[in-house]
């Protein structure tokens, strides 16, 4: 459907045509007609529009989140509408979609790293997020909205801040229900813009909530000069308090990566560099980390870089929580332009997936380590496509570990993963 | 999203304003324009209204498009239906509404990158040198780059 609209626009323009006459014909090119374009107006093949229904298969994002039920509920949106699906049989089929939110000005922010969630949170509600950007700037707002009745409505969503701009949240929740949010935030930026001062990246801003999301307190920028357009990753620390991870802009424009540790009261963090990978370029990735910490309290991060030093995917953990990582390990096969690397800690075992494409054929590969991350299994292909994807991402319930992936082809899927070698050579 | 773009062709043509559309990029497009353009230096601009760095060199663009008249420069916008019209305002706003304007057409970005560069996940800016005998070389950064200078400087001709 968009790519109908954005044909009209190029065939209606030029012509200069009352666009009502009639409806314009799908653009030439359409997998149906398979003809070539008639000039070279319009370059390259084109797929057939996407589907503009409220399913999740119409999406180009879906986050997943367990509920203590055991179902399964799915973020997304489609069009300007953000929505909630729930799964009683692990994706396999899909009650009615909730809505959100509907924008009525503006645009989703709902493409690569940025993506609406959903979380489920011990006392059985569910707490949605997604940042919306006026048509005309690049400045985010992140709204949160709360479900008490099983998914069944939404409250009316809040913004978390209604000045400055925010973009890519990242939730984290303890056991004792303290919510904890991390941002990217331009605040400081257009501050520095407004003043005629240089300044680069944005600030990474944390805040808590005591009252299942319905107001968080501490909101404050704690570190500044982040890659503004790479995801933040977070994981919970043994100690119930969380740990961020994102791409920084150092001195010299190197967008390497840290973590901090937040203190309980969102007030501290202290940033540590994982990796001197020293990619100096003055551009975005739009390529972020993820961190995960297990049950010992090793924190893993995974991520992408095209550093002097090195590039490709790499893995890296710290022992003495960020003081110290260790020698960046690399993975991923660096002639099928691997990216999007994601980790998962799972009762003993840490899983790590990644996207890695051919030139025709997209797969996620996948290795476990049954030792905190020292060994890891020889990659396993999980799951593949032939068509657009969303990045990978990895969820665990009770202990199983998921792959959960929306694929233009074969639309959403979760994908238990093996627990051992034995079972996964066993699965093939 | 339709009435929108409909709206907008309305009111472009409407306006007598000159039409402006970004010309749809899909697979197999690189060596398509590659192709179409042989025989000249040619250089594919990938951008993105997500991309601060992007946004603070286009003015740069435009400069060289101005100065640079043997070589022909194509600039790719690689946000999706719900940016461009964002996008075409930063275009008009650096005064490039006249240069050769595509857009991503395909959700199948990781085809799209490796079309241009196998290497190629999706950083942006991002440019593409294309020597008249077709050989490329490819800029991950600014415009500042010294690979970009020195081609630019060894194929104007000056």
């Amino acid at each position: 459907m968009k790519r109908i609209a954005f044909a009209l626009l190029t065939v209606c323009a030029p012509a200069g045509l009352a666009a009502e006459e009639s409806p314009a014909p799908a653009p030439s090119g359409s997998e149906k007609s398979g003809a070539p374009p008639v000039s070279h107006a319009a370059m390259g093949h084109h797929p057939p529009p996407a589907c503009a229904e409220a399913k999740v298969d119409c999406a180009a994002t879906a986050v997943p989140a367990f509920a203590k039920d055991g179902r399964l509920w799915v973020a997304f949106s489609v069009g300007k509408t953000v929505y909630a699906v729930a799964s009683s049989d692990n994706g396999k089929t899909f009650s009615a979609p909730t809505a959100i939110a509907a924008v009525a000005d503006g645009v989703i922010d709902a493409h690569g790293d940025a993506r609406p969630k959903i979380m489920a949170l011990n006392d059985g509600s569910l707490l949605a997020t997604y940042t919306t950007r006026p048509d005309k700037q690049m400045i985010g707002t992140i709204f949160t909205a709360r479900s008490t009745d099983g998914g069944k409505t939404f409250s009316t969503p809040q913004p978390l801040l209604t000045e400055g701009g925010q973009r890519f949240d990242t939730i984290v929740t303890n056991r004792k229900g303290r919510i904890y949010a991390g941002w990217l935030d331009k605040t400081h930026a257009l501050k520095a813009k407004a003043e005629g001062k240089e300044f680069l990246g944005s600030g990474v801003a944390f805040a808590y909530s005591d009252d299942g999301g319905k107001t968080f307190k501490g909101k404050s920028i704690l570190i500044d000069h982040a890659c503004e357009c790479c995801r933040m990753s977070g994981a919970l620390d043994k100690d119930g308090t969380p740990v961020f991870a994102w791409r920084q802009v150092l001195d010299g424009n190197i967008r390497d990566h840290m973590v901090a540790k937040l203190s309980a009261d969102a007030t501290q963090a202290t940033a540590a560099r994982v990796s001197d990978d020293d990619w100096s370029i003055n551009s975005c990735p739009h390529h972020g980390p993820s961190i995960a910490i297990d049950a010992s309290g090793a924190w893993h991060v995974v991520w992408f870089t095209k550093g002097k030093k090195r590039q490709g995917l790499f893995y890296a953990r710290s022992v003495d929580e960020g003081k110290s990582f260790s020698e960046p390990e690399k993975f991923g096969d660096d002639a099928r332009a691997p990216g999007h690397p994601t980790l998962l800690a799972a009762k003993g075992r840490l899983y790590r997936v990644w996207k890695e494409f051919d030139g025709t054929t997209t797969t996620i590969a996948m290795q476990m380590s049954h030792d905190n991350g020292k060994d890891w299994s020889a990659p396993r292909v999980i799951a593949q496509t032939s068509d657009a994807s969303d990045h990978p991402e990895l969820i665990a319930h009770k202990g199983a570990a998921y792959l959960s992936w929306l694929t233009h082809k074969e639309g959403y899927r979760l994908l238990p993963l093996p627990r051992d070698e034995k079972s996964a050579a066993a699965s093939r | 999203m339709r009435l929108f773009s409909l709206a907008l062709a309305i009111t472009l043509v409407a306006s007598g304003a000159a039409a402006f559309d970004f010309k749809p990029y899909g697979r197999g497009a690189f060596s398509q324009l590659t192709k179409t353009h042989a025989g000249k230096p040619l250089i594919v601009h990938f951008w993105s209204v997500t991309c601060p760095a992007c946004l603070a060199e286009l003015p740069q663009w435009a400069k060289i498009a101005g100065e640079k008249k043997r070589i022909d420069i194509i600039f790719v916008n690689t946000d999706s239906d719900e940016d461009r019209a964002r996008a075409q305002a930063r275009i008009e706003k650096v005064g490039l509404s006249s240069a050769d304007h595509y857009g991503f057409a395909d959700d199948f970005v990781e085809k799209l990158y490796f079309e241009a560069d196998s290497t190629w996940r999706g950083e942006l800016p991002f440019t593409a040198l294309v020597a008249p005998d077709g050989a490329v070389v490819t800029v991950t950064g600014a415009v500042d780059d010294p690979l970009i200078v020195e081609w630019l400087e060894k194929r104007a001709g000056k």
